[in-house]
């Protein structure tokens, strides 16, 4: 089923929402803008980025939860931009999702062992009878035990609900799994075991990652490759080690600076760019960061900055550090 | 030095169920307290018993309570106090302003109540507060609604309005979080200047290991309604003497290094849980059966203080 060099390929996806503006004007807001990337098997690629930097519609238009404007998406070499129907159905075992508030994402009337099961029973078409074992066995690779499939998400903590959105994600043995900003909402003990439980998920079933994050400091720890967004576009994308020793965007850089770390004799950098992230809505023909930019110059108003190699697989879209 | 605040034997029952268990706490002057903790320590509970303003159904009791000097046992203390002699941050700045008010009015309104002044001296002033809290269009943001303002804009007006008393200690409770990290480094510069210009103290809760790092002097550690480890930030980061302490820091070290965490087992207590004498004891990875059966003692080294039986050793670090 594998094979291919790339578990996912995305190439210039973009997505353009219609916003009234009132009467009958309407704007377009270019959440998604162009964006190209890959992720290889078994392999990690974190975006960041601030809210409104379109992470998050990135992430539905590549499970296709939203419909692309344009740009394709392959999944295993598949395209599956205009899959429809029981096609469609069947890729999406593929493809799962774990989302950031483990409550809000499991339903309160189900039991767990139903809500593992429902992958199952949607995309392999199994019985709940024939269901149950898998459940069982996914339920403890999570750290769970069968008996929880018993039980009701109000019955479980955070951390151990979160662990049923993980399972219910890796139950159908996906080939990638969409994790938006997993561990944001859980306490920073419980954090620790999450991320050492996707990890080891990862290397046993060689799972492809698409982490979605704000967190810098949960990324570093476990994003092998990393793509940093700004209004829609991305403005540095390259190996994780790489781009954390030298960002080269103005934009990545700033997003380090400003980073707290736990060390009290580092100085955060705290006012390297100028004001807040402008509306994507009627944006400037140019940079994206222009306004705000220490660096920019009149030029980069005007003047589309598109992504260029500066290293093997680093690339940036930023003239002056090209 | 004196403390500005101090309290010992903090308890807050809330219907019978025990929320805070004895918390000690002083605050000095011109210093920022960092209080961390996880979801249920306590960190919130301990700010609002300080401003009375706990839910009706809760019960306060301290063994002590001073603020400069003033007993601030008795609840008509606190609430005078509350505004005027301490302003309060919140957490989610646009659900703490109305949203039926522009924020000018909201501001003014504020100096009226607190400092009797008249709407057009209160006006003037208030265009003051928002230009030192770093709003470079004070006059826009006046006539604004709060829905017209992004989230670090209404963080920075709630801050306008908790300077507006002149306060002597500001209380922070997670006033960055939900903010962009950019965003949230203008804030807590803003929030560290303004506390340091003015000859103020603060107390900034929080979870991020990495903000306390950033601008706390101090920190003190809590878990489960009890401060367990306190001292200075330095020495906390350094070594903290408690192993739950010691493991926090360690994971959010090894996690901003690109390191494989430690991992702490189990999961936080809900209040109203069975909790042993030392209420870590269930996850911690150094426990023996007295911290089952015995208060955990206070340890001093170096001013750094612990509640622990088996407290880290010195420059052993953590196994």
């Amino acid at each position: 089923m594998t094979g291919g060099v790339y578990t996912l390929a995305i190439r210039d996806l973009t997505k353009v929402f219609r916003i009234k503006t009132g009467g009958f004007r309407h704007a377009d807001l270019k959440a998604v803008d162009g964006v190209t990337l890959s992720i290889p098997p078994g392999r990690t690629l974190a975006v960041v980025g601030e809210s409104g930097s379109g992470k998050t519609t990135l992430a539905r238009l590549i499970l296709r939860l939203l419909e692309p404007t344009h740009g394709t998406v392959l999944l295993e070499d598949t395209d599956i931009t205009s899959m429809q129907g029981t096609e469609l159905e069947k890729v999406r075992g593929r493809m799962q999702i774990v989302f950031q508030d483990p409550y809000d994402s499991l339903s309160p009337w189900q039991t767990v062992g139903r809500t593992v099961a429902e992958p199952l029973l949607l995309h392999e078409n199994l019985s709940m009878q024939q269901a149950r074992g898998r459940v069982a066995d996914m339920l403890e690779r999570v750290g769970l035990s069968p008996a929880h499939a018993r039980r009701y998400p109000h019955e479980l903590s955070g951390g151990q609900a979160q662990r049923v959105g993980i399972a219910r994600a890796m139950v159908t043995k996906p080939a990638l799994v969409v994790l938006d900003e997993p561990t944001s909402s859980l306490d920073m003990s419980v954090q620790s075991q999450i991320l050492l439980l996707l990890q080891s998920l990862q290397e046993e079933m060689n799972i492809s990652y698409l982490f979605i994050s704000h967190d810098l400091s949960v990324v570093r720890y476990i994003a092998d490759d990393l793509a940093v967004m700004y209004l829609g576009k991305v403005v540095e994308s390259g190996p994780s080690a790489g781009l954390f020793a030298s960002p080269r965007h103005p934009y990545t850089e700033a997003l380090l600076r400003a980073a707290p770390r736990p060390d009290p004799s580092h100085k955060t950098d705290h006012i390297y760019l100028v004001g807040e992230q402008p509306s994507a809505l009627n944006r400037a023909p140019g940079c994206p960061l222009y306004g705000r930019c220490p660096i920019a110059e009149v030029a980069c108003a005007d003047t589309p900055q598109e992504l260029a190699q500066v290293g093997s697989d680093h690339r940036v879209a930023c003239w002056k550090r090209t | 030095m004196t403390p500005l605040l101090e309290l010992s034997g903090l308890e807050v029952d809330i219907q019978g169920i025990p929320i805070l268990r004895g918390v000690d706490m002083e605050v000095r002057p011109g210093e920022i307290l960092g209080v961390v903790g996880e979801t249920g320590a306590g960190k919130s509970m301990t700010a609002r018993s300080i401003l009375d303003l706990l839910p009706a159904a809760a019960t306060v009791s301290f063994d002590s309570c001073t603020f400069g000097g003033q007993d601030f046992i008795p609840p008509k203390a606190r609430q005078e106090a509350r505004g005027h002699r301490i302003g309060f941050v919140p957490q989610r700045p646009r659900g703490s302003l109305n949203p039926v008010f522009r924020v000018g009015h909201q501001l003014s309104d504020t100096l009226r109540r607190l400092r009797n002044m008249r709407w057009r001296a209160a006006r003037r002033e208030a265009l003051d507060l928002l230009r030192s809290v770093r709003i470079t269009d004070p006059e826009r943001v006046y006539r604004s609604f709060p829905h017209e303002l992004s989230g670090g804009m209404c963080q920075r007006v709630c801050i306008a309005i908790a300077l507006a008393g002149q306060p002597e200690l500001i209380i922070a409770d997670e006033p960055t979080t939900g903010l962009d990290v950019t965003i949230q480094a203008e804030i807590l510069r803003l929030l560290g200047d303004l506390i340091s210009e003015r000859n103020a103290a603060g107390i900034l809760i929080t979870h991020d290991l990495g903000v306390v790092a950033d601008v706390c002097d101090r920190v003190a550690v809590m878990y489960a309604g009890r401060m367990v480890n306190v001292g200075a930030t330095t020495g906390i980061y350094r070594e903290a003497l408690h192993p739950y302490a010691n493991r926090l820091v360690s994971i959010a070290t090894s996690l901003d290094s690109g390191g494989v965490p430690q991992e702490i087992t189990g999961r936080v207590p809900n209040p109203g849980d069975d909790l042993p004498a030392c209420a870590f004891a269930p996850r911690c990875f150094r426990a023996g059966s007295e911290c089952f059966e015995q208060e955990p003692p206070m340890v001093d080294r170096n001013g750094q203080i612990s509640f622990c039986h088996h407290p880290i050793e010195t420059e052993a670090g953590a196994p």
